[in-house]
């Protein structure tokens, strides 16, 4: 057994040592320009938004390639990296680090709109309902439903839904608040919007990079939504956003365009009409950027910077009483 | 650069081929062997083949890299569990397995840590023949095919919206495989071998992710499909090896050492993927036609 055991050992260092004949060398690097290049040649041929947006990209490397050199700080290439990725304008585009994450910001490109102590303290009282991660209840003594979604977590589910509409079935609308969802799980637009329609419906459509040049797209997909076999809500319905509203919420405030019972009231979208994707960084560190575009009807990528509400309302934080989104929204389902 | 890795591979290649060369000049023929094989009908012998079932158990130190998603090389351990089936005598190797490897490979350069949660099915079948020109008495050489197919499931949490993986690389193998008989008797049932088994791939494919890795991608249109984005391609290059120490026990069952070694590198240009699988395990193999 003895004998076995060592040429058993020198085997496995043998092969051990040759797996370096099926491998490239190793990328593994600290070296600022390597991760700069790096990044920038993966925006390049993956980003989708590039055409739409108006960027010139080799210029953005020009201008940030200068801001980069040897024996720079972690601190600093983040910034640099982060403030390069920050000039597609997308919030499906950023830098993650262990001690710090990038962002572009998209909702404070406009004011905010929303306070939810002021639609507790003066419309909606404390006992307000909350069915999964819904939070309703009646408005103008009961002909209006108003029904609170704050993000889009994935469980959404039919007790919800029929709870929901079953409770709001008698008013004259319904009232759907977005604002300040930035978005997740997009099966729950689906899921509402399944409950907003007697037929089929094609919602928008959606197209994927498919190749490193700038037109390299997948031909366009329609996004369907087949009406809910259970209980629906037929009658008119306001979604209400704003800038805070991104990514779901703005593929929710998008597929409204193609839903004539439902209005948007507030304030232009943040847009993340792109769904992210991503990777590593040679020195660990991850990033991701759009790399889908969702198309209206007519097969336009033009809401991408946001999508624009039927009726422009904004906040008046003047007089903390009132919510005038709400208030607009009420008016228009009267 | 990548030209010398591909040499350094075909010396390789070479390498392995050396015993077999080596083997090869002795030229003698199996004593025996004609009277042996005539005395059986074709059927006979198929009969009179000993057939096992094995049940494996060991460990796996991979190491991985997938160009879709990082530039950085995961490694780790894993537990590596399979069953096979075994047909086999002098002149001819029947085998199938079903193997499954399973751990959390990570990287952690610059102090960032990822960690993939990592599952590896394989399932393959062979076929070798005897070689009586480059056999001897106490050698045996078998050359034949492999077919085999790898899949990956990968979650690697830190990478968000691209956490999931999953591929599948089918490969058909060119195999040799030199048997020495190492036991100090000849008593059939107590030998012992010592085997070296090499697998050179023909057709090397890869199934995963085309240009764009979105595993979710359909969710967006209502109509999720994990493998939308998904492309064959028949490229790259795919070696393995498997070196086993076999001894046969009284009741006619075995036990088996192994160590075995597999890489690959998939085609494709963003999407590549590079493999390497060391294997130690132990089998205890069960006969089940009592030969």
């Amino acid at each position: 057994m003895k004998n076995i055991i060592l040429f058993f050992i020198p085997v496995i260092l043998v092969f051990t040592a040759c797996e370096d004949a099926f491998f490239e060398d190793d990328l593994a690097s600290t070296n600022p320009r390597e991760n700069f290049d790096y990044l920038w040649t993966e925006c390049n041929e993956k980003y989708s938004y590039f055409a739409l947006k108006n960027i010139d990209w080799d210029a953005v490397r020009k201008k940030y390639s200068a801001k980069i050199f040897e024996g720079m700080s972690e601190d600093s290439l983040f910034n640099v990296l982060g403030g390069m990725l920050a000039e597609l304008r997308d919030d499906h585009t950023g830098l993650v680090s262990s001690f710090n994450i990038s962002r572009f910001g998209t909702r404070y490109l406009g004011q905010d709109n929303f306070d939810w102590r002021i639609i507790v303290d003066h419309y909606l009282g404390q006992d307000f309902y909350a069915s999964g991660p819904f939070a309703h209840g009646f408005l103008e003594n009961g002909e209006i439903g108003y029904v609170w979604f704050p993000s889009f977590t994935g469980t959404v589910d039919d007790e919800n839904l029929d709870f929901i509409l079953e409770r709001y079935t008698d008013t004259k609308g319904l009232i759907l608040d977005l604002r300040e969802n930035n978005g997740g799980n997009i099966n729950d637009m689906f899921a509402i919007l399944s409950r907003l329609v007697e037929e089929e419906t094609i919602l928008y459509y959606s197209r994927t990079k498919n190749g490193p040049g700038r037109d390299d797209f997948s031909e366009p997909e329609a996004a369907r939504v087949k009406p809910h076999d259970d209980i629906r809500y037929t009658k008119k319905v306001a979604v209400l956003v704003d800038r805070g509203t991104y990514s779901a919420g703005s593929f929710t405030s998008l597929a409204t365009k193609a839903l004539p019972n439902v209005i948007l009231v507030g304030d232009t979208t943040g847009g993340g009409l792109g769904l992210p994707n991503g990777g590593q960084l040679p020195n660990g560190w991850t990033y991701r950027f759009s790399i889908t575009q969702a198309l209206d009807l007519d097969l336009n990528p033009d809401f991408e910077d946001g999508v624009p509400p039927d009726v422009p309302v904004l906040f008046n934080w003047d007089d903390l009483t009132i919510d005038e989104v709400l208030e607009r929204a009420i008016l228009e389902l009267q | 650069m990548y030209y010398v890795k591909i040499f350094r591979y075909l010396l390789l290649v070479l390498a392995l081929s050396g015993g077999w060369v080596l083997n090869s000049s002795a030229q003698t023929t199996v004593p025996n062997q004609q009277s042996e094989r005539s005395g059986l009908s074709k059927k006979e012998r198929r009969k009179v083949r000993p057939q096992y079932i094995g049940v494996n158990i060991g460990t796996n130190r991979i190491k991985f890299r997938d160009f879709a998603t990082s530039p950085l090389f995961y490694e780790g351990w894993t537990t590596y569990v399979g069953v096979s089936w075994l047909k086999a005598d002098r002149y001819r190797e029947s085998e199938a397995a079903l193997t499954y490897s399973f751990g959390n490979p990570e990287t952690d350069f610059n102090e960032n840590v990822a960690t993939s949660n990592f599952n590896r099915f394989e399932l393959f079948y062979s076929r070798l023949y005897h070689v009586g020109a480059w056999s001897t008495s106490s050698f045996n050489t078998k050359v034949g095919w492999m077919l085999n197919t790898t899949g990956n499931l990968r979650t690697t949490p830190e990478l968000g919206n691209y956490a999931l993986g999953l591929e599948a690389f089918p490969t058909l193998f060119f195999s040799f495989k030199l048997t020495k008989n190492i036991g100090r008797t000849e008593n059939k049932e107590r030998r012992q071998n010592l085997s070296l088994r090499t697998n050179i791939g023909l057709v090397n494919a890869a199934y995963r992710n085309g240009f764009i890795h979105y595993p979710g991608q359909g969710i967006e249109v209502n109509e999720p499909d994990i493998f939308k984005n998904y492309e064959l391609n028949v490229a790259g290059f795919r070696a393995s090896t498997g070196l086993d120490y076999t001894r046969y026990l009284r009741n006619k069952n075995a036990i088996q050492i192994s160590y075995i070694w597999d890489a690959y590198h998939t085609g494709g240009d963003l999407n590549r993927f590079e493999m390497a699988n060391h294997t130690l395990k132990f089998t205890l193999l069960f006969n089940t036609n009592n030969q």
